[in-house]
C-alpha cells in the first residue's frame, strides 16, 4: 500500500515538474538581479489584473542567454517571452529563435511602438539595427554614465571631469595621496565580457570602432585604438591592485564604500549608491555623461529587452503582455522599482525627478541618446571572448597594449571571417 | 472449511501464476529503472555526443546539421585556445593533485595514532568536501578579494604587500590550487588513514626486531601495502581535477589573460557562449579519452600493486 501511494506521488510530482511551464499563460525567462526582478512583480500584477498565469524563471545573466539559446535551437517553446541584453539580439534574431512583431503591431492597429520611447532604445529592438523589423521590445533603458566623487575631483583640481585627460589628472593624485587604501579610478577588468565592457566606451571616445562602417572590415589596430589603448593603461596604472579580475560588483562595491573616486558604471548602482543601508556615500556621487577623448563621449547601451520566442505557443498572449507592461504607466512604476526608463515622458516625470533617487535621470536620458551599441553581429559572444581575452592580457600586462590590439585585430578577424 | 477452501482456490492458482512470472521476469523489472536512467541519462547522451562531435551544428533549428568528418578534431590542434586550457588543465591536475597527495599522506601518518580515538576531529575534516563547490568558491571569493578580503586585510596590517590572489597572472592559479587542496586534502586524508588503519602489525614488529629504522619500515611496509589505496584516491582526484569547473568559474572565470582557463571551462563556453555543440563534443571526447587512458593506466598499476 505505502509502496503503491509512493508510486503514485512519484508519477504526480514528475508530472507537475514537467507540465509546470504548461499551466502559465505565458513564461517568461528573466535574468537575476533588478531587471528580472522588475519584470517578475510587473507579471505579478498582469497576473492579478487581467486573470492571466505568468510564471516567470530567473536565471544569473549567462544563463538566460544560455537558456534561451537553448530553448530556441530545440524549438522547445518552454519560453514565451525572454527579457535579453541587447547585445544578444543578433544572435536570437539570425538564428530565427525570435518573433518578428510586425503582423502584431498591424493586428493591434498600430504601425510600431509609440514615439514616447528613446529612438535610441527603439533603434536597439530592430534587426538589423535601426532598419529591419522589430524583434523586441525595449523595457530597461541601461547605458553607462560615468561616476565620480565630485568633492574628491575638485580636491584634486578638477571642477567637471569632461574629458579622459581630467578624469586621469585626478584620478593620478587621488590614488597617490590613497596610501594604497584609496584609488582615483576602478573598472571591471575582468576576462571577458567585464574589461570589453568598460574599454569599449573609452574606445569610441577617441574615434576608433571594430568595425568599419560597412562591416567588412576589423578595425581595431588602428591609431584611434592605439589612442584609447594607451589611457585604458594609464587609469589601469592608477587602479586598485587585482581590477584585473575585478566585475561589477567589485566596482560597485568600492564606489558604494568610498574606496574608489570614479568609475563607469550602469544606472542600476545608483539605487545601492544612494541607499543609506548599502552605502557610505549617499547622497556624494556624482553622474555625467562618458568623458571625451579625441572625440565625444559615448555611453555603451545595455538595454534589457523583451521578445517573444518563435517556438512559443502562446505568443498573441506574450505580445499582449509586451504592449502592457512598456506602457507608460507600467514603464513608470517599473521605474520606482529601480530600472532605468526608456520612454521620454517617464526621464522627465516631474514627480520622480524631484526625488533625490532619480536625479541622475536627465544625465541617463542623455547617455543614451549618445549611447553606441556594441557591435551588432550574430557572434558577438564569440567576437567579445576574443577580445576580452586579449584586453585582459593587456590589463595584466603580460602583453605591451599593442600587442593586444594586434592580437585582437587578428581574433575578431579569425572569428568574423573578415580579413 | 471445505468450501472455504473452495472459495478461495481460484486466486490462490492466479497468485501461483503470478508467482512464476515474477519469478521468471523480476530481475527484468528491478533492472528497469537503472537500465531507463542509464539509457536516458549515459547511453542516448554519449551517442549524441559523438553523433554531434562529427558535425556542425548550427543554432539555427531550420538549418541541418552539416557532416564534417574529422574537422572539429583537427581544430584541437590549431586551437590556441584549446591549447592553453589543455596546458592549464595539466598544471593544475598535477600540482594540486601532488600537493593534496603529500599533505594528506603526510597529516594521517603524524595523526594516526591520535585521530582513530579522535571522531570529532575526522568530522570536522570531512566539512570541506561535504560543502557544495561552489559555496566553497563563493567563500574563497570573499577571502581573496583584493579590497575588502580578510587575506589582504591580514597582509596589511602585518605590513605586507597587499596581493590581487586571483587577478595576478602569477597568482590566479596558485590561488585556485589553494582552494582546490583546502577541500579536497582531507578526502586524501581520510582514505590514508583507513589505509593505515588496516595495516598487518606483524610485518612490522618482525622490521622492528630485525632492527629495521621508522624509515625503513615506511618506505618497505607501509608504501606497499598502502599503494591499492594509494591508486584509487589518486585516481578519484586526477579524475575530478580534469574535470574542474566551478572554483574556475566562481574565482577567475579563465582568466586573467587566460591563466586560469581549464578544459570544462573552455568547453561550457564553446557550447554555450559560442553556440558552437560540434566543437564542444570533439572537445568532451578528448576529455574522455584523456581520462580512460589514465584511468586504465592506473587500474593495471593498482592491480600491479595486489
Amino acid at each position: 500500500m505505502v509502496r503503491k501511494l509512493c508510486l503514485a506521488l512519484a508519477v504526480a510530482a514528475s508530472a507537475l515538474a514537467i507540465s509546470a511551464s504548461a499551466w502559465a499563460d505565458i513564461t517568461i525567462l528573466v535574468p537575476s538581479g533588478s531587471e528580472g526582478d522588475g519584470l517578475r512583480a510587473a507579471a505579478a500584477d498582469y497576473a492579478k489584473l487581467k486573470g492571466t498565469k505568468v510564471e516567470t524563471v530567473q536565471a544569473p545573466y549567462a544563463n538566460v542567454f544560455e537558456q534561451g539559446a537553448n530553448a530556441g535551437a530545440t524549438k522547445s517553446g518552454v519560453f514565451d517571452i525572454i527579457l535579453m541584453d541587447d547585445p544578444w539580439i543578433p544572435f536570437f534574431a539570425e538564428n530565427g529563435h525570435l518573433e518578428d512583431l510586425t503582423s502584431y503591431f498591424k493586428k493591434a492597429g498600430v504601425e510600431g511602438p509609440d514615439n514616447d520611447f528613446l529612438s535610441k532604445s527603439l533603434a536597439i529592438c530592430r534587426n538589423p539595427y535601426n532598419e529591419g523589423p522589430y524583434v523586441c521590445l525595449p523595457y530597461v533603458g541601461n547605458a553607462q554614465m560615468f561616476f565620480y566623487d565630485a568633492a574628491k575631483f575638485k580636491e584634486a583640481g578638477v571642477d567637471a571631469p569632461n574629458t579622459w585627460d581630467d578624469v586621469l589628472k585626478a584620478a593620478k593624485m587621488l590614488t597617490e595621496q590613497g596610501g594604497r587604501r584609496y584609488f582615483g579610478y576602478v573598472f571591471r577588468g575582468g576576462q571577458g565580457n567585464p574589461v570589453v565592457a568598460d574599454f569599449m566606451p573609452i574606445f569610441w571616445s577617441y574615434g576608433a570602432n571594430m568595425f568599419n562602417e560597412g562591416r567588412t572590415k576589423v578595425t581595431i589596430d588602428t591609431p584611434e585604438g592605439a589612442e584609447a589603448m594607451k589611457m585604458f593603461m594609464a587609469l589601469r596604472d592608477v587602479s586598485p591592485k587585482g581590477v584585473e579580475s575585478y566585475n561589477a560588483n567589485e566596482v560597485g562595491t568600492a564606489m558604494a564604500a568610498g574606496t574608489a573616486a570614479s568609475s563607469i558604471n550602469w544606472p542600476n548602482w545608483v539605487a545601492t549608491f544612494e541607499d543609506p543601508s548599502q552605502s557610505k556615500m549617499v547622497g556624494k556621487i556624482s553622474y555625467s555623461p562618458i568623458p571625451a577623448g579625441t572625440k565625444p563621449g559615448s555611453s555603451e547601451i545595455g538595454h534589457w529587452t523583451m521578445g517573444i520566442m518563435a517556438a512559443s505557443k502562446n505568443k498573441q498572449e506574450a505580445f499582449d503582455f509586451m504592449m502592457w507592461a512598456t506602457s507608460p504607466q507600467q514603464i513608470r512604476i517599473s521605474a520606482e522599482r529601480g530600472n532605468p526608463p526608456v520612454r521620454a515622458s517617464v526621464f522627465t516625470d516631474p514627480e520622480l525627478t524631484k526625488q533625490e533617487k532619480f536625479r541622475h535621470y536627465p544625465v541617463l536620458m542623455e547617455a543614451i541618446e549618445a549611447s553606441t551599441p556594441r557591435p551588432r553581429h550574430p557572434k558577438w559572444p564569440e567576437i567579445e571572448n576574443a577580445f576580452g581575452i586579449e584586453l585582459s592580457k593587456a590589463v595584466a600586462g603580460t602583453i605591451k597594449p599593442d600587442e593586444a590590439l594586434k592580437n585582437s585585430q587578428a581574433a575578431v578577424e579569425e572569428v568574423t571571417g573578415l580579413k | 472449511m471445505l468450501k472455504s477452501d473452495k472459495g478461495t482456490a481460484a486466486p490462490l492458482r492466479l497468485g501461483r501464476g503470478m508467482e512464476q512470472w515474477s519469478e521468471r521476469h523480476l530481475r527484468y523489472l528491478m533492472l528497469a529503472p537503472t537500465v531507463v536512467i542509464l539509457l536516458a541519462l549515459t547511453i542516448f547522451p554519449s551517442i549524441y555526443m559523438f553523433y554531434a562531435a562529427v558535425h556542425r551544428v548550427s543554432p539555427n533549428p531550420d538549418l541541418p546539421w552539416t557532416f564534417v568528418g574529422v574537422d572539429n578534431f583537427a581544430r584541437l590542434l590549431t586551437d590556441g585556445q584549446f591549447q592553453v586550457a589543455l596546458r592549464n588543465t595539466v598544471v593544475f591536475t598535477v600540482v594540486a593533485v601532488s600537493i593534496e597527495f603529500l599533505l594528506g599522506l603526510g597529516l594521517a601518518l603524524l595523526l594516526d595514532k591520535f585521530i582513530r580515538r579522535l571522531t570529532f576531529l575526522k568530522t570536522v575534516l570531512m566539512i570541506p568536501m561535504m560543502l557544495p563547490p561552489i559555496a566553497v568558491a563563493i567563500t574563497w571569493k570573499l577571502i581573496y578579494e583584493p579590497q575588502f578580503g580578510v587575506l589582504n586585510e591580514i597582509m596589511f596590517r602585518l605590513g605586507l604587500p597587499i596581493q590581487a590572489w586571483a587577478g595576478d597572472v602569477n597568482l590566479a592559479m596558485f590561488s585556485i590550487i589553494v582552494a582546490d587542496v583546502w577541500q579536497w586534502t582531507p578526502f586524501i586524508f581520510l582514505l590514508m588513514l583507513a589505509g593505515l588503519a588496516s595495516l598487518p602489525v606483524e610485518p612490522y614488529e618482525a622490521a622492528a626486531l630485525d632492527g629495521a629504522s621508522s624509515w625503513r619500515q615506511f618506505w618497505d611496509l607501509t608504501i606497499p601495502f598502502l599503494k591499492p589505496v594509494i591508486a584509487i584516491a589518486l585516481l578519484l582526484r586526477v579524475m575530478d581535477a580534469l574535470r574542474l569547473f566551478d572554483l574556475v568559474f566562481i574565482l577567475t572565470g579563465g582568466g586573467p589573460a587566460d591563466r586560469t582557463k581549464v578544459l570544462s571551462l573552455y568547453i561550457y563556453q564553446v557550447a554555450y557562449r559560442f553556440a558552437d555543440p560540434g566543437y564542444a563534443a570533439a572537445i568532451s571526447l578528448f576529455v574522455l579519452f584523456v581520462t580512460i587512458v589514465l584511468s586504465t593506466w592506473f587500474m593495471k598499476r593498482m592491480r600491479l600493486a595486489e
